[in-house]
């Protein structure tokens, strides 16, 4: 009993000499929801910060704030200084580096939101052409708060596989495993909109090149297996008159197939797609079967040479983002893999595209 | 009528292991009688000094003399059927030897407490005779309010001992069942008897059971759940350890599983033992239901546990520590509802518990028609107006809500009260520390438990000790042909309960 009333003294005495200053009560934060780093030509940094308000009484459905820093969590100090709640990053769905930043490397700036146990690794990262802290602080009239704009924006996209899916996990992952370089995706501002504007391509932490949004599915199909999504092909060839095929409710299945003889590495990749067509501008009559085979054919040749040409971009730029150099390490075991230098390597390798394309469906019209 | 069914049945179950407690009372000066105080009428006339409701027919020609309390015996069988044998006879002795309605009784005390408990004192000659005549006011056999179900019997106890038995004796028509007669209080020597089914319940538990009775040291017993509080394991503890009842048809289902009984004169529940604490969720419309819809309530149910202990604590500690554990698009919601209100989550949580726990305190205590009115009040000012008033956020409210209606879904109310009382002491580790101080409170709660006994068994007992085959009794509900065996806690002589063949 004694033993009893010491522990309650105990607990009380914790509780009274400061444990309760923890506490984070909910309409005392400000909870950042996007923050966008944005490197300045003096090596100062400019963070902009987007916070979601919900005071009935403001007519501002956010604050915004921005300050230049020479560190990050100086930046939220400075922060800070300007608002009357309490700065938490828990809540933080979204970082936004700008060109400038990518374009020299943006590890060193995101040690904060790996250490800060607080900010959870499904923290989406994206690359904004143009500067990042203009983008945040602007309002889009049809969308209230930005940074949920840009959020569901990436989310919805990544849903269709036109953009993958990139979290601070992911990005870090692909950053230190040596058989992938990280990608991201590019968001831009349109003046009333912001657009998906393609894919990010990073040597190491550094951007070198992109993916134009129109050949982001291409991307997709050589990156892994998913199941929705959608795509335009251009049949058209030079000076033939337009035909246009919009296939849907995409399967796709890759296999990678590397052979290892002689030193020599070789890289075949299968990709088998399923697909609907819903919209077909041209002469073939596709509830023939014969006709139909001969679409399919034309089709897969067409994203086979796209294909083709995206990987000699990657080499171009010696970029593996696709990750083939896990497979080959898989292939070749891990001492021939250690002798190599894959970045190097890379441009070398043959890779041989091959993508069937197989149309399941075709509409109701007979 | 009831008089003669009833007076029949205490015949019928009065049982040779009748044994009442002599030892007990020698030290207490209310019981003037001495033990060897011959009952002559001067000296039970004198007991009964200033007992204006003490009825004394003198017969002098035939030298009887009666006493009796008439609001509790039967009149009408007194005079018409065992007085004018006696009054005719020559010698009225020979028929009150003879006959086995009137017992003779040699001391006082014996036959003081006859008169008391319904029985009519013959005097002839200075000798005392008992008469049994007992007809005890009581209410008839109603529908049960605590525990009323849709599906099944409806009828309950009441407060009536002999009643109480007969409906038992009527669902176990079995002369296995045993009835053993004690008497607890020493000024109320309330009538107490244990039931069990002979060759399926455990001698072990019911020897202790019947020392733990017998042991009692209390002036009154006006219930059994009195009773069980001072024969249970750990008397200090907030949960019950035994389960209480007031359905005949539960009380049958549990003598015949292997449990023992305890049925106290005056009180409409009836106690079993050994219980375990996952009992306390079982209801008789379990077993009355399909299994699959059995199965279904009885995970709502203890989901709704779980609800009526963690809701609002789990609002307080997300409120005011965990803002990372909110759903992006409760955020706003949630912060808006809170920015009005002044107070700490913690005081918004306790405040609203407070209030909903004098609601339904107030709701209890009142008459139907007026607690209607309280309904109506509690819900239109407590809903609305504490919220525009700013009192409260309304998710608050929410939880508040769900998490009291969830402890009515418990089927017993004394737990559910149990975990209601626990609530607030969650409610405010949660405000201390966040999560951190649920689950300490939680984690207490369980070693709590797990250290708890029922008449010596463990109390968790299909979780700790594991048994495996009880869970298709306890957290489903298998149809019956999969539910062989008697509950394991029960230690049970025959352990099997039906060999099914089909």
């Amino acid at each position: 009993m004694k033993k009893a009333i010491l522990c309650v003294i105990l607990c009380f005495s914790l509780t009274a000499s400061g444990c309760a200053a923890d506490s984070r009560i909910l309409e005392d934060l400000g909870m950042v929801q996007t923050t966008s780093y944005d490197l300045l030509p003096d090596g100062m940094l400019s963070i902009t910060a987007s916070i979601p308000m919900a005071d009935p009484e403001a007519s501002a459905k956010r604050e915004v704030l921005t300050v230049v820093a020479e560190n990050t969590k100086n930046g939220r100090i400075k922060m800070s200084r300007e608002t009357q709640l309490i700065l938490v990053s828990g809540q933080i769905r979204n970082a936004l580096y700008g060109l400038s930043m990518a374009k020299k490397g943006i590890y060193r700036y995101m040690d904060t939101l790996i250490r800060d146990p607080s900010i959870s690794p499904e923290l989406k990262i994206s690359i904004v052409e143009g500067n990042a802290g203009e983008l945040l602080r602007k309002d889009y009239d049809q969308h209230p708060r930005t940074g949920k704009y840009i959020d569901h924006l990436l989310e919805k996209e990544s849903s269709w596989q036109t953009i993958p899916r990139v979290t601070i996990l992911s990005f870090l992952r692909d950053l230190f495993d040596d058989g992938i370089d990280p990608i991201t995706p590019i968001i831009k501002d349109m003046g009333n909109s912001i657009k998906i504007n393609g894919i990010a391509l990073f040597q190491d932490d550094r951007y070198v090149a992109k993916i134009p949004a129109d050949d982001t599915m291409i991307f997709a199909f050589l990156k892994g297996s998913f199941k929705e999504g959608e795509i335009n092909v251009d049949l058209s060839e030079n000076g033939d008159k337009k035909e246009y095929a919009m296939l849907s409710s995409l399967v796709s299945g890759r296999k990678l197939k590397v052979s290892y003889h002689n030193q020599q590495i070789k890289v075949r990749c299968e990709i088998k797609i399923m697909c609907s067509i819903l919209e077909f501008l041209g002469d073939l009559e596709i509830s023939n079967e014969q006709d139909r085979n001969k679409l399919e054919r034309r089709i897969s040749d067409k994203l086979t040479r796209k294909a083709d040409s995206m990987i000699a971009l990657l080499k171009q730029h010696k970029v593996d983002s696709l990750g083939l150099g896990s497979a080959v390490r898989n292939k070749i075991g891990y001492a021939n893999w250690k002798k190599m230098n894959w970045r190097e390597e890379f441009p070398h390798v043959e890779v041989e595209n091959k993508i069937k394309v197989v149309i399941k469906d075709f509409g109701e019209v007979r | 009528m009831m008089g003669i069914l009833t007076s029949m049945l205490r015949k019928v179950l009065f049982n040779p292991l009748n044994e009442t407690n002599k030892d007990q009372d020698h030290n207490h000066n209310e019981d003037k009688p001495e033990q060897n105080a011959s009952a002559d009428l001067q000296h039970i006339l004198d007991q009964f000094k200033r007992s204006a409701d003490l009825i004394h027919h003198r017969y002098p020609r035939e030298g009887l003399d009666v006493i009796y309390f008439s609001h509790m015996i039967n009149e009408d069988k007194l005079q018409r059927d065992l007085l004018p044998p006696l009054l005719a006879a020559p010698a009225a002795d020979i028929i009150l030897n003879e006959q086995s309605q009137f017992q003779q009784v040699q001391n006082a005390k014996d036959c003081v407490t006859g008169i008391l408990s319904g029985n009519a004192a013959i005097f002839y000659n200075n000798v005392a005779y008992l008469a049994d005549v007992t007809l005890p006011a009581s209410r008839s056999v109603e529908e049960s309010e605590s525990e009323s179900i849709i599906n099944g019997p409806h009828e309950a106890f009441n407060e009536n001992a002999l009643t109480n038995l007969s409906l038992i004796r009527k669902r176990v028509r079995s002369s296995h069942l045993k009835v053993i007669h004690l008497s607890v209080g020493e000024i109320s020597k309330t009538d107490c008897y244990v039931l069990y089914m002979e060759d399926i319940a455990n001698e072990d538990y019911l020897s202790e059971l019947i020392r733990r009775i017998k042991n009692v040291e209390i002036d009154a017993i006006h219930d059994t759940n009195m009773l069980l509080q001072c024969i249970d394991d750990n008397p200090y503890s907030m949960f019950p350890q035994y389960m209480t009842t007031e359905r005949p048809d539960t009380i049958a289902s549990k003598l015949v599983s292997g449990k023992i009984v305890c049925l106290v004169d005056g009180s409409p529940s009836l106690l079993s033992a050994p219980s375990s604490f996952f009992e306390f969720f079982a209801s008789a419309d379990d077993y009355y239901q399909r299994w699959a819809i059995g199965t279904a309530t009885l995970f709502l149910r203890f989901m709704a546990l779980v609800i009526t202990v963690t809701f609002t604590a789990l609002y307080v500690s997300i409120t005011s520590f965990h803002y990372e554990m909110i759903p992006e698009n409760l955020i706003l919601t949630l912060t808006t509802s809170r920015s009005r209100v002044p107070f700490p989550p913690i005081i918004e949580a306790l405040l609203m518990e407070t209030t909903i726990e004098l609601l339904r305190e107030a709701g209890a205590r009142l008459p139907t028609k007026i607690g209607q009115t309280i309904g109506i009040v509690g819900g239109i000012v407590i809903g609305q107006a504490a919220v525009q008033a700013g009192l409260t956020s309304n998710v608050l409210i929410i939880s508040v809500a769900s998490s009291a209606i969830a402890s009515f879904v418990i089927p017993s109310y004394i737990m559910s009260a149990a975990f209601r009382l626990f609530r607030f002491g969650l409610i405010c580790l949660a405000g201390l520390w966040g999560n951190l101080g649920l689950v300490i409170g939680i984690a207490y709660m369980v070693i709590h438990l797990s250290g708890l006994t029922s008449l010596g068994s463990s109390y968790l007992t299909p979780v700790a000790p594991f048994q495996p085959y009880d869970w298709r009794d306890v957290f489903f509900r298998f149809p019956f042909r999969l539910l062989n065996r008697r509950p394991t806690q029960n230690r049970a002589q025959n352990k099997t309960r039906q060999k099914m063949k089909r």
